[in-house]
């Protein structure tokens, strides 16, 4: 009975936010599609949409027609992810360890450099919060919360993680979520000027990190895991690392309040888990000497 | 009404509700082979079926060293949940949820706990100077190589794998 009541509880607020982020979603469509502001037929009612279980997920709607993206320029991308690093930054600050930063850099750096985008200019940290959570912001800006390192009990674990996030960013998958959402459209008049300094990219992106509060399409998540898995592959890491803290995340979460953000943002670690282990399969049987470095793992003050 | 559905619940959760299960715990997600070593092709000693309860003993890379009702063996790691059998963990972390933050719209802060939640990533303010903090620990691709070679990582090529095709 106390299962049920709370399951219904759960399923009315879960379809309750989905819808309203639905709708927003809708808006933005059509604004997209139809810059006249001429209201076009709903595809999908939001009643309908209530009835799927995935219309729960804010950030699962079908791919919607979206006209092709234009290319950010790198500089621009940077300044943006700049921007959003120093929102994210104002409220949760780093952790204050030079040794623990550093390392970190180290450790992302090198994963980084087995990526596409080996020569960005990559920013690592570990930042002040008891959350679950790691972030990423368009042109190489990573940061895990203290909370998310506490979790970690080896390097391959650490390079897994950043590799997930390292995806993000290769991908441009932040980059395409503000393009969609109009702030830097290819449509738009502020992307045709070029983005001065830092002030316009402000003007662009606002303050505050609803961006990363918002989360990803569901897809975007699960490419961004088997990317990570590789990328540590790649550099040398025990690829199990990933999954490791994902499990971790699953099974250990005493104070559960801690992964709300995370588990709004991203699909169920044991969904996660499932698709993973589905594409890595025996894929990394083969691979010799992969590294854990266990004893190398600098821990939080 | 749903804050007083919510308070309802709190009630009726028992105290300790989703606090962490022993560590140790493990169901079988799919029916696997357990074999001797922590190798796809080492001796087959036993199997798991799904939803088997183990005791997880050990982790080496992509393999968990699990004892169930059968015979120890290793299994590979992601044939396995961590946790206790029959109790979802989505489940036990949302209920705890209704005794957070979320859902209730109110920031609940507690002595020592800094969360990072989403109405707080919405209200923040730049921060340059902490921005220029954390750029000052960027290091160069040449130093992350030196780091790499000191802990004998070697670079090697792998290609990306390809997307699962439906629910796995």
């Amino acid at each position: 009975m106390k299962r049920c009541l709370l399951l219904a509880v759960l399923a009315a607020m879960a379809t309750e936010s989905g819808a309203i982020d639905l709708d927003k979603l809708k808006k933005l469509e059509d604004k997209i599609r139809n810059p006249t502001g001429q209201s076009s037929p709903a595809p999908q009612a939001p009643a309908a949409a209530q009835d799927s279980p995935s219309a729960a997920e804010p950030s699962s709607p079908q791919a919607p027609a979206i006209p092709p993206f234009g290319n950010v320029p790198e500089a621009d991308e940077v300044k943006i992810g700049r921007q959003i690093a120093g929102n994210l930054l104002g409220a949760a600050p780093l952790v204050n360890s030079p040794a623990l930063q550093g390392y970190v850099n180290r450790v992302g750096r090198w994963v980084a450099s087995a990526s596409e985008r080996p020569d960005l200019k990559w920013t690592f940290g570990v930042i002040e919060s008891d959350d679950v959570n790691a972030f990423a912001a368009p042109g190489g800006y990573v940061f895990l919360t203290s909370g998310l390192y506490r979790l970690l009990r080896d390097e391959a674990e650490l390079a897994g993680m950043l590799g997930h996030e390292i995806a993000h960013v290769v991908k441009k998958h932040h980059l395409k979520v503000l393009q969609k959402s109009q702030a830097i459209d290819a449509g738009s008049t502020l992307l045709k000027k070029q983005i001065g300094d830092q002030k316009v990219a402000k003007t662009l992106i606002g303050s505050g990190a609803e961006i990363l509060a918002r989360g990803l399409d569901k897809d975007a998540e699960f490419e961004a895991d088997r990317m990570g898995v590789v990328l540590a592959a790649r550099a040398g890491y025990e690829p199990f690392g990933l999954p490791a803290v994902l499990q971790e995340i699953g099974a250990a979460s005493a104070d559960s309040s801690s992964v709300a953000l995370l588990f709004k943002t991203h699909p169920h670690p044991d969904e996660r888990l499932a698709r993973l282990g589905a594409a890595m399969g025996a894929n990394f049987d083969k691979l010799k000497n992969s590294k854990t470095h266990q004893e190398r793992l600098v821990r939080l003050p | 009404m749903r804050k007083i559905l919510f308070l309802a619940m709190c009630l009726m959760l028992p105290l300790g509700a989703g606090t962490a299960q022993a560590q140790d715990r493990g169901v079988a997600l799919k029916a696997d082979k357990l074999v001797a070593e922590p190798f796809a092709d080492a001796k087959k000693v036993g199997s798991l079926a799904k939803g088997d309860a183990v005791t997880i003993l050990k982790k080496t890379g992509g393999w968990y060293l699990v004892k169930g009702k059968g015979p120890q063996g290793w299994v590979r790691m992601l044939s396995v949940r961590r946790g206790e059998a029959g109790k979802s963990s989505a489940a036990k972390d949302v209920a705890a949820l209704s005794t957070g933050r979320t859902g209730t719209g109110q920031i609940v802060s507690t002595t020592g706990v800094r969360g990072l939640s989403e109405e707080e990533l919405k209200a923040a303010k730049y921060d340059e100077k902490e921005l220029m903090k954390a750029e000052s620990f960027v290091v160069s691709k040449a130093d992350a190589g030196k780091f790499a070679q000191k802990g004998k990582l070697l670079a090697r090529a792998f290609n990306y794998l390809e997307p699962i095709k439906g629910r796995p």
